[in-house]
């Protein structure tokens, strides 16, 4: 008993079979689960000149030992996959209840490859995969097709993880959506599913997840949970939802606006969480066996659904240069249904609007106009009218008009809510991300903006670097081992090597939690470089490195990577390309 | 915005602020309001004048007398005053200063 369910099942589309092996003790040693699990696994399945839409790609979904073990916010998964939007061997996270329902069915992992000739849905039951029909469900909304599921079934304890009709159409940012609004988001994992003809995992079961050590667990489980509950911060999570951050980041005059042109929004507070939990909040929602609870359910003029998050509340709102929270809310709900990533949908309608404002594009769409962003998010998710170009994500968009600078990306995945040219060590932690724009691979907001584990100036670049590499190796090693990264606000890398220890009974200390995080940063990194990424991609759009903010204290400041690129592959014992050097790959035993 | 509210017990030569509260710094006090304060104030100053103000502020603010709770973030004009001088920071006539308790997202 190591807090595994102790199987893996390799689904072959192509040829219609399942296969159930062990999952191996090596494997879980050195990359523990999750995100690590799905870098080392890709790695060794999947040739990296591979088309990300090709039968050849493989997706694996995989949770950490943590996951499902009834420690507080243990509740993730990761999909892992060569993304079609950015190129790069990418993983995107959800919580939920799915995680740990994959495993009370008997599964740590599940390895697709090939592609169906018709569309199926894989159940996972109680030890046993089987693939199913799907035919009836294509082209139904994940709440559609998840009630459909669980009806079939006529089971209520099933949990399905799929995709919406964006993945069908191959949408590039199409999502994987379980429990109908918890999003593996980013990446565009749901086209690659799409591809493959497979609309869903649906899992159920009531395997028995025990740790090495559940007494030692319990008295870990306790400390964190302690520190969990008297923290101000998941307070806060709890009270007003990740959207509190809406004004603390205007505030900073770090809130991209209208596709970054500025960072300011004076209309903030009404989309902040603190009106979304004054107006249309119903109840926060937790995923599994969390204490925090920082989801939204929220009802109003016949509309039901969950969230908005920060990100989708920023991205359809401020970068859009709208105002409106209910259009807001509804344009997140519709990517909730098709399964879009509603950052990058959003932000892609933010590029076409500053390029129709400009007059590169001849399209009626402008800042501000909510009905006409509702009209795009609907034909992007289905590919009608100028949606089919703009699913292609902003970057090839952009570029196909002649104006790639207006795609606010990197590696062309779309950037989060936060203005770099404020906040340095977040830009290099976004340029440097393995997976392209991104803010979760490595979250500098959190000392550079709120304060947490300590304050660091967001204007200075110097030690930023470390910082940098530091918090990229350990978030690797918590989305790894199945833990939700909110609880970083709280726990430090003791906890967690102590909770894997307890659980896995593997010896685990904060040195080697680490060492496991570097190591999952670095195969994912090789992969990448084995598909031709190198130094130059490790960058922000050029409006971020050569034109300043205009307003408030981050005034006259752009992003600057040449202060910090250098030092950053220096401490991760890479070459001035970006290479990790045969000395670092042997230390991480990946040579 | 809703608790408008404004202080006078300013001196001629005093200065104005604009104070703006967020999250649970609402649940005791206004979203914003202008208050006057002598010349030389410091975010201090301004937190003396809050606290006596709004029961209960106090003790969300400070861990200890003249110490900040964790992640209690303070700006002036969108500067964390951490990176100036701390609660000894100068108020100049026209600052805005925000109020953050201890939050977070992503
Ligand atoms: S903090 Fe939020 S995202 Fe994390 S487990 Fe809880 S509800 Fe889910």
């Amino acid at each position: 008993m190591d807090g595994y369910a102790g199987n893996m099942v390799s689904v072959d589309l192509s040829a219609g079979t399942v296969a159930i092996t062990p999952t191996p003790l090596e494997l879980k040693r050195e990359y523990l689960g999750g995100r690590g699990f799905g870098i080392r696994l890709l790695t060794d399945l999947v040739d990296p000149q591979t088309e990300p839409l090709s039968e050849k790609n493989t997706v694996i979904f995989a949770a950490g030992p943590l996951t499902g073990t009834g420690i507080p916010l243990g509740s993730r998964y990761e999909v892992t996959t060569i993304s079609p939007l950015t190129g790069t061997a990418s993983s995107a996270n959800s919580g939920g209840v799915f995680g740990w329902k994959m495993k009370k069915a008997g599964f740590d992992a599940v390895i697709v490859t090939g592609r169906a000739e018709k569309p199926v849905y894989l159940l996972l039951d109680n030890g046993k995969a089987e693939l199913r029909d799907a035919a009836h469900l294509w082209g139904k909304t994940t709440g559609e097709t998840t009630d459909a599921i669980v009806n079939e079934l006529g089971d209520k304890t099933v949990r399905v993880s799929c995709i919406g009709p964006s993945g069908e159409k191959l949408v590039r940012f199409a999502c994987i959506i379980n429990e109908k609004a918890r999003a593996a988001g980013r990446a565009g994992m749901g086209a690659v599913l799409g591809f493959k003809n497979l609309k869903a995992i649906a899992a159920r079961g009531d395997l028995a997840i025990q740790a090495a050590d559940e007494e030692r667990l319990d008295l870990v489980k306790e400390r964190v949970r302690t520190k969990i509950q008297e923290n101000g911060i998941e307070k806060a999570l709890h009270d007003y939802g990740t959207a509190v951050l809406v004004n603390i980041i205007n505030e900073n005059y770090v809130l991209p606006t209208r596709n970054f042109q500025t960072a300011y929004f004076p209309n903030a507070e009404s989309i902040s969480g603190e009106t979304i939990a004054k107006t249309i909040l119903k109840r926060p929602k937790g995923c599994y066996a969390c204490i925090v609870q920082c989801g939204r359910v929220h009802e109003f003029d016949g509309e039901a659904g969950e969230g908005p998050e920060y990100e989708p509340d920023w991205a359809f709102g401020p970068d859009c240069g709208i105002d409106d929270l209910k259009a807001v809310v509804r344009a997140n709900n519709i990517c909730n249904e098709y399964g879009l990533d509603a950052i990058s949908a959003p932000a892609t309608i933010a590029c076409l609007m500053e390029m129709a404002e400009k007059g590169y594009v001849d399209h009626p769409i402008r800042f501000g106009d909510a009905a006409g962003m509702l009209a795009l998010v609907r034909q992007i998710a289905t590919r009608e009218g100028i949606g089919d170009e703009l699913a292609e994500g902003s970057y090839r968009f952009a570029e196909k008009y002649g104006h790639p600078e207006l795609s606010m990306s990197s590696k062309k995945q779309e950037l989060p809510a936060y203005d770099p040219r404020g906040i340095q060590g977040y830009g290099l932690a976004t340029a440097t991300s393995v997976r392209g724009g991104d803010h979760v691979y490595g979250y500098m907001i959190s000392p550079e903006v709120l304060g947490a584990p300590e304050k660091l100036d967001p204007f200075v670049t110097e030690g930023k670097a470390q910082w940098v590499k530091t918090f990229q190796d350990l978030t690797a090693a918590i989305d790894a081992s199945g833990m939700c990264l909110f609880t970083s606000f709280a726990l430090d890398a003791q906890d967690y090597a102590d909770l894997i220890a307890a659980t896995t009974g593997m010896p685990i200390d904060t040195t080697e939690l680490l060492r496991i995080g570097e190591r999952i940063w670095n195969l994912q990194k090789l992969f990448n470089i084995k598909r031709g990424f190198g130094r130059s991609d490790d960058t922000l759009p050029a409006r971020l490195l050569s034109e300043p903010l205009q307003e408030g204290a981050p005034a006259g400041q752009v992003w600057r990577r040449d202060e910090m690129l250098d030092e950053y592959y220096a401490l991760r014992g890479w070459d001035a390309e970006g290479t990790p050097a045969r000395e670092k790959l042997r230390e991480l035993g990946l040579a | 915005m809703s608790g408008d509210g404004a202080v006078t017990n300013g001196t001629e030569s005093g200065i104005t602020v604009t104070v703006k509260s967020f999250a649970t710094f609402r649940e005791v006090m206004e979203t914003q309001l202008v208050l006057q304060l002598p010349g030389g104030a410091t975010v201090q100053t301004l937190l003396a004048e809050l606290t006596a103000r709004y029961s209960g502020l106090g003790g969300m603010l400070f861990a200890a007398p003249g110490r900040l709770r964790d992640y209690v973030n303070i700006l002036k004009n969108g500067r964390n005053v951490h990176f100036l001088a701390g609660l000894d920071t100068p108020l100049d006539d026209g600052d805005v200063i925000a109020l953050f308790p201890p939050l977070a997202g992503g």
